[in-house]
């Protein structure tokens, strides 16, 4: 089962973490870096990816004249999408169980960020991929 | 430059997407695989994904005790993903092109969905953070 474990931040969240001294950021990737490589070792990991920051952020809603419909404001509460992890396990828990450790990798003076992480399964339609001939 | 295309919806948005009619179900999932094939002929296409529905998402957070910490419920007004695509493009203009190709898939009766995509700026690296 493949489930998607979303971090999410808003714009002031993700303006925080620039603010973090470069100490407890190294830290925190450092963490979430070894996760990574356990999910490698443990054979449940798929993808993983980091987004820019939100300031690029645009929404698009159809065409006008043949031009995208392009809009880049957003309310104060959007929560925007920071980055993800893609693991196939066994049960929701595992993923459950996963996300936990990714919420408690180090912040601002080593203490666990607590960060909510959003997990969700993929739908059960076959995904369209690359690999697919 | 890779970017992603993302679409979202809240729970209610996801139920009047439970009432179409099959006909208009089956037009807009054509349509996203055709959408899909043109992004792989044109070698832009680096994977798309759809996601379960929002009532079975869960929040999780860090425990003292190591047990994870979760959560099913969510505000009436909270976005969920409901799919993503990762394109390769050459700029961000034509990956706004590409949301609003998948913006227009067609809804009920066939009427273009004019649904919003998020686009954004997929990171290369942590060197992207700063580190």
């Amino acid at each position: 089962m493949k489930y998607i474990l979303l971090m999410s931040g808003t714009k002031p969240g993700a303006a925080t973490y620039h603010a973090w001294t470069p100490n407890d950021r190294e830290a925190h990737m450092g963490a979430l870096r070894a996760i990574t490589t356990e999910l490698i070792e443990s054979g449940e990991f798929v993808a993983t990816q980091g987004l820019e920051g939100p300031g690029e952020a645009k929404v698009v809603r159809g065409e006008k004249n043949g031009l995208p419909v392009t809009d880049g404001i957003f309310p104060e509460s959007k929560e925007f999408l920071l980055g993800y992890w893609i693991v196939d396990v066994t049960a929701p828990e595992r993923a459950y169980a996963i996300a936990g450790r990714i919420s408690a990798a180090p912040g601002p003076g080593g203490i666990p960020t607590n960060m909510p992480i959003e997990v969700r399964r993929f739908a059960d339609s076959k995904p369209i991929s690359r690999d697919e001939p | 430059m890779k970017y992603i295309l993302m679409m979202n919806g809240t729970k209610a948005d996801f139920n009047s997407y439970g009432r179409w009619s099959q006909k208009d179900l089956e037009a807009n999932v054509a349509f996203m695989r055709a959408f899909s094939r043109e992004l792989k002929d044109s070698g832009v296409f680096v994977s798309t994904e759809g996601l379960g529905w929002p009532d079975q998402a869960r929040m999780v957070r860090a425990a003292a005790a190591g047990t994870p910490v979760t959560d099913g419920v969510f505000a009436e007004s909270k976005e969920f993903l409901a799919g993503y695509w990762i394109v390769d493009v050459e700029n961000a203009e034509q990956a706004y092109k590409i949301a609003a190709r998948a913006s227009m898939a067609p809804g009920p009766g066939g009427t273009p969905g004019n649904m919003p995509i998020e686009v954004r700026q997929v990171m290369s690296s942590f060197a992207d953070l700063g580190i």
